[in-house]
């Protein structure tokens, strides 16, 4: 070999292990190997769930790292090393095709993911996610339980709060469904109870309410709102339907600042989701518009409220005294008056 | 004599089955690019659904495709530049024949729901076994090669030819924790260390140093001029293996790991400016004033395009591996249109310009059609363009939108016609694979014959 040769073959090769020594197996001795104050074992069942998670390459479009600039998934708990203690791969992910799944333990119920992973499109309408029905339901089941392992102790204690209010919500919808609909509304508070829609049912906003209630909601409270979604077969208890709140107007008359809290922050312990991290207030007065107009035949939007309107509601807010008294509307004419 | 003793035979395979590869990865793509625009077009079909066949798309074009055809134009140029004949022409046979299966294996197990889980390092254990064989026969055949060389000179394209197979040899068992057969990885937050120390390297340390060798062979042949620098060449090998191989942390600038690793990662991805730099300015100088040579020749023209994809990829590069250009870019399509750029136009052209370059030499037969090499040349050129520009720019709508605050679920309506047009754009460098093949194919038996 001449000397040359060595050189290329020999000395390469120890710049390749001195690299791999420095930025590899240096790190394995100096990271600290403990878990976090959140990480938890895996149980079996979610064990087998993560194995699910990569034979069907999950990672290929869901991160499992929250960062500090994370603000749009609520980043409170920036992810650190020590969460992935003893994880076999790690499954950090490069990219998010769908949102992060760091701390997707309990941000929905059983039943909201058994219905997403059959079918995505009937929870979340837009989702680019695959349909995974083809696993069978028991290992649908075992994707669920890990999905909602991720976040460790944290995740536990959402699922706490799941649970206890799932035994609730399925006790009150067995009730019937104006029990089930009191139950509901008993658990807003008082001040959002009294309060009409705080922004005009304009024909615009009954528009922009349609399109987001396509985007968000279709799949379970369905197109007619009568809570018979593709998704209503997979979920208990079932999407509320919407037009018996006809006959639970608070007063007799207020329904939009019930809407409004509902949908800002879901029910717990049932597959309803929050919607605050998705939609801005303005879009959920406009969805709750929408549903008041199209779905319940009723609306309050011109009832007197408390605070001060908008300057872009214009003549829509003027003093009650002028407005007609609030009443039915014709079914499907969005706003007209 | 039989097949796998003729000479050349082992170069032969290799660039067959790359092109092969060509096609077979492409179509993966295409799935995975239908699936973003409709996720219902394959519904429930198992080994369809985009997160098995998006793994089995980038294994194809990365391994099969572009790493096989690379290696193929290495086994032709390795002897000739050194004076030489290959040590052992059934031992790059068989060496081909491990790759392949090895990258059939791994593809199959993934479309079947058998993966590791790590991305560029999903194959499971027993296609790592046979690649990592292949790799290591690989070494065996190349550096005896050398040894048994009457050239006293090792020219440059030797140098990255061997310093490719001999790192990989090393890189791809360490990335791939192959002392643990059962998960191919080690745990929690080191294990996303080892995996794009892996992920890094088999780019760096593989497809771009074959390319590299590749375009030092061809640049002076076509352009009929001595090598600008012998010096560059060598400064670059040495700068490329001492840089590249510490900058796999880029990837992970916002994960939880030691902050000096990511100083380290991106200090060194500036550093990476200056091996790409002697690569570039070496072939351009060498070609100065006679760029005309580059244009009539087909194979030429690949390589040409496929050098200023690489300065391209090279700017781009280093500059989102900063900490606030990923505020941006990170986890999104931008980071997309990196790989593709870099995978397919840089070292993806080169190792088409390599195979159509050294293919007549091979076969004895002129290329069938030089035609279609050129209608290939453009379709997958509009095609990469295309993914180029879609792909930034629906990163940047996703990053903007994200940091804005918005849900990854909102900004999803945004993608669809960036989606679309990524489809669309796909269409013609599919074409240009399947033409690719056939001309490959129509020249083994219908090229017309060199007359010697
Ligand atoms: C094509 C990319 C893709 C693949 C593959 C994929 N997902 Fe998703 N996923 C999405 C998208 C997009 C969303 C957001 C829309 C939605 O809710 O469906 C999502 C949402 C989710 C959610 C709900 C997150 C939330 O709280 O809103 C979970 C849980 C989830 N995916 C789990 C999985 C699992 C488990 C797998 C593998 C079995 C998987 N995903 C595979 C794209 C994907
Ligand atoms: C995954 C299915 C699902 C989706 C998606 C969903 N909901 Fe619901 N929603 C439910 C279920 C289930 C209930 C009733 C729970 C019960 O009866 O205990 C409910 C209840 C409600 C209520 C409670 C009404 C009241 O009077 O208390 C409102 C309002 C509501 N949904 C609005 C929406 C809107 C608006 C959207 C879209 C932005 C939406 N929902 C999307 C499942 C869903
Ligand atoms: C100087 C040269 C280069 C630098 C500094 C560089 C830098 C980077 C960085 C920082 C990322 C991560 C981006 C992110 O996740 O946000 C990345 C990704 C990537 N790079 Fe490069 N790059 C260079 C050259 C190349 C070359 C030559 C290739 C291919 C031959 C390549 C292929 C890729 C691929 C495939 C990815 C995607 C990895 C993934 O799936 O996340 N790069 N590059
Ligand atoms: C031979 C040429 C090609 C090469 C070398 C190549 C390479 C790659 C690589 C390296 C990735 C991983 C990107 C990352 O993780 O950052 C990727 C992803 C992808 N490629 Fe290709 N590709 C090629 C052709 C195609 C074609 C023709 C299409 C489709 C029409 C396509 C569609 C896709 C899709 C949809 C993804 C997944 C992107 C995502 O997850 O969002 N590719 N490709």
């Amino acid at each position: 070999m001449r000397k040359s040769d060595s050189i290329i073959i020999i000395g390469s090769l120890m710049v390749v292990f001195a690299a791999t020594l420095a930025v590899v197996y240096w790190p394995v001795f100096t990271i600290p190997n403990r878990p976090s104050d959140l990480w938890r074992p895996l149980t079996d069942l979610e064990e087998r769930g993560r194995r699910l998670y990569i034979a069907n390459g999950c990672t290929n479009c869901h991160s499992q790292y929250i960062r500090p600039q994370d603000w749009g998934i609520g980043a409170e708990r920036i992810s650190q090393a020590g969460d992935y203690y003893n994880q076999r791969p790690h499954l950090l992910g490069s990219e998010r095709t769908g949102p992060d799944l760091a701390q997707e333990g309990g941000e929905h119920s059983d039943d909201w993911h058994i219905a997403h992973f059959i079918n995505p499109r009937f929870t979340s309408p837009r989702s680019l996610m695959p349909r995974f029905a083809y696993e069978g339901m028991d290992n649908i089941k075992a994707l669920v339980a890990y999905v909602q392992s991720l976040g460790g102790d944290d995740a536990d204690a959402r699922m706490e709060i799941q649970r206890r209010f799932h035994k609730e919500a399925v006790a009150a919808y067995e009730r019937g469904p104006d029990e089930n609909v009191k139950w509901l509304h008993s658990r807003v508070p008082k001040t959002w109870r009294a309060m009409p829609s705080e922004s005009p049912a304009t024909e615009a906003s009954v528009a922009r309410g349609e399109k987001i209630y396509q985007d968000f909601c279709i799949g379970c409270h369905g197109p007619v709102g009568d809570g018979n979604g593709p998704a209503a077969e997979h979920l208990y208890p079932p999407p509320l339907n919407f037009t018996i709140l006809r006959r639970h107007l608070v007063d007799g008359k207020y329904i939009g600042g019930i809407l409004y809290y509902q949908i800002m922050n879901g029910i717990t312990g049932t597959a309803m989701p929050y919607f605050k991290k998705h939609l801005e207030s303005a879009k959920i007065w406009d969805v709750g518009n929408y549903i008041m107009v199209n779905f319940i035949n009723w609306r309050d939007d011109q009832l007197p409220t408390e605070g001060i309107p908008a300057s872009y509601e214009g003549k829509e807010a003027a003093p009650v005294s002028e407005q007609p008294q609030p009443g039915p509307t014709e079914p499907g004419r969005g706003g007209a008056r | 004599m039989p097949f796998w003793r003729r000479k050349d035979s082992a170069a032969l395979v290799f660039l067959v089955s790359g092109a092969v590869w060509m096609v077979v990865g492409t179509f993966a793509g295409l799935a995975s690019a239908i699936h973003l625009v409709a996720p219902d077009f394959f519904a429930n079909i198992a080994w369809l659904q985009f997160g098995r066949v998006r793994a089995a798309h980038t294994g194809s074009v990365l391994l099969g495709f572009v790493t096989a055809m690379l290696i193929g134009g290495a086994f032709y140029i390795l002897p000739r530049v050194l004076g030489t004949k290959l040590y052992s022409e059934p031992m790059g046979n068989l060496a081909a024949l491990f790759f392949n299966a090895g990258v059939l294996i791994g593809d199959v197990a993934l479309l079947g729901g058998l993966s590791q889980g790590r991305e560029y390092a999903e194959y499971i254990w027993p296609a790592d076994v046979l690649i990592v064989i292949a790799f290591l026969l690989l070494s065996i055949n190349f550096i005896t090669t050398i040894i048994r060389r009457e050239e006293p000179l090792l020219y440059v394209s030797a140098w990255y030819f061997v310093g490719a197979i001999i790192w990989t040899s090393v890189v791809y068992p360490v990335g791939n924790v192959m002392w643990h057969p059962d998960t191919g990885s080690q745990s929690g937050i080191i294990d996303a260390i080892f995996l794009w120390f892996y992920g890094h390297n088999i780019l760096g340390l593989l497809v771009t140093p074959l390319a590299v060798g590749i375009g030092y062979y061809m640049v002076p042949r076509i352009a009929r001029a001595p090598l600008y620098s012998q010096m560059l060449g060598i400064i670059g090998f040495w700068t490329l293996l001492a840089f590249y191989t510490h900058i796999g942390a880029h990837h992970l600038i916002q994960a939880p790991i030691p902050t000096w690793l990511k100083t380290v990662s991106v200090i060194d991805s500036f550093a990476m400016m200056l091996p790409v730099a002697t690569v570039l300015i070496n072939w351009w100088y060498t070609a100065r004033g006679r760029f005309s040579k580059f244009l009539v020749n087909p194979a030429a023209k690949f390589l040409l395009v496929g050098s200023i994809w690489y300065a391209i990829t090279c700017v781009q590069g280093p500059v989102h591996s900063l900490a606030s250009v990923q505020r941006v870019t990170h986890f999104n399509n931008w980071v997309v249109g990196h790989s593709h750029i870099a995978v397919l136009g840089f070292t993806g052209f080169i190792a088409l310009a390599g195979m159509y370059y050294v293919l007549p030499g091979i076969t004895g037969r002129r290329i069938y059609s030089e035609k279609l090499v050129n209608v290939q040349y453009w379709l997958v050129l509009v095609g990469l363009i295309g993914f180029f520009v879609v792909l930034s720019a629906a990163g940047l709508i996703q990053g903007q939108a994200w940091l804005n605050g918005a849900t990854v679920y909102r900004v999803i309506p945004e993608l669809k016609a960036y989606m679309v047009l990524r489809l669309v754009s796909g269409l013609p460098i599919i074409a240009g694979a399947i033409i690719g093949l056939y001309n490959v194919i129509m020249t083994l038996f219908r090229g017309e014959l060199i007359e010697s």
